[in-house]
């Protein structure tokens, strides 16, 4: 797969905003994730299908406000019987089973803008422009929610350091690139 | 700043939401003769009333699922919420 970057216009290499004196892990890294599949599964409601029986590259359809994931694919739940798929595989293969009488396969893999932040003070970030209470959640988490006005997925990956996805319409992705990297200035951020 | 229990999501700042109307209206029933005065009760006219209101919510930012709040219409304090399929 290799899909047109949204943000190829705003994210430039390099180092910005208060980063003098500061190491590698004391500042924010910022990256563009792309050329990733996503599909959009979800559950019609007439149907009696068990979703405990449908598995996607070896995982669960996750509970509200969850994710699953292995190296190759992260499912986040997006609302009631609503998943989105994110995969380096070809995840058309693994959705055979959910046969179209039951589920709604939509393939939105050109459609979002996804902005990766790591580091410390990631959370800080997120505060300055969203209502979320992110203190409550941890790896393993997703939250839809706003920044800024624009209408973004949360995908808290890690901890360790701490990790989050941030998924905005592909439309709104330079408008949301530069709302992050304002609120990153403080803190220091290289774009890699 | 005004918080919302989403019955899928939980509590969450009312800017994730969109107000949705007065929910004990009911739509008069399918295929019955229905007068203008029933229309405009249905359409147009509301109690608009001052205290304990049952009402619509979307969670538009965040699940996109539509559930009903029981809101204080005065003081603005929300007593529960509820899925659309259950009694509030
Ligand atoms: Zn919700």
């Amino acid at each position: 797969m290799n899909s047109i970057s949204s943000l190829k216009n705003v994210h430039k290499l390099g180092l910005y905003g208060d980063h003098n004196d500061k190491n590698e892990n004391q500042i924010i890294k910022i990256k563009e994730i792309k050329n990733i599949n996503l599909f959009q599964v979800v559950k019609y409601k007439n149907t009696e299908k068990n979703i405990s029986n449908f598995k996607i590259d070896g995982l669960n359809l996750p509970n509200a406000n969850k994710t699953s994931s292995n190296p190759s694919t992260r499912i986040i739940w997006m609302g009631p019987d609503n998943w989105f798929v994110f995969s380096s595989k070809d995840t058309r293969e693994n959705l055979n089973n959910f046969k179209e009488t039951d589920f709604a396969i939509t393939d939105l893999s050109h459609s979002r803008s996804i902005i990766e932040l790591e580091g410390e003070m990631i959370y800080e970030v997120l505060k300055k422009g969203s209502p979320l209470d992110v203190g409550k959640l941890k790896e393993g988490n997703c939250a839809n929610t706003v920044y800024n006005g624009i209408t973004i997925t949360l995908d808290f990956i890690s901890n360790d350091p701490n990790t989050i996805r941030i998924f905005g319409l592909r439309s709104f992705g330079e408008s949301l690139y530069h709302s992050l990297t304002d609120s990153c200035l403080e803190f220091g951020y290289k774009s890699i | 700043m005004l918080y919302i229990k989403c019955p899928f999501c939980g509590m969450r700042s009312q800017n994730e939401f969109a107000y949705g109307g007065d929910a004990s209206v009911k739509r008069p029933e399918l295929n019955k003769d229905v007068s203008d005065k029933e229309w405009d009760d249905f359409v147009y006219n509301r109690k608009s009333l001052r205290g304990k209101h049952i009402e619509l919510w979307h969670h538009v930012s965040g699940c996109r699922q539509w559930f009903k709040a029981q809101r204080d219409t005065a003081t603005h304090e929300i007593f529960k919420t509820a899925m659309m399929n259950e009694e509030i």
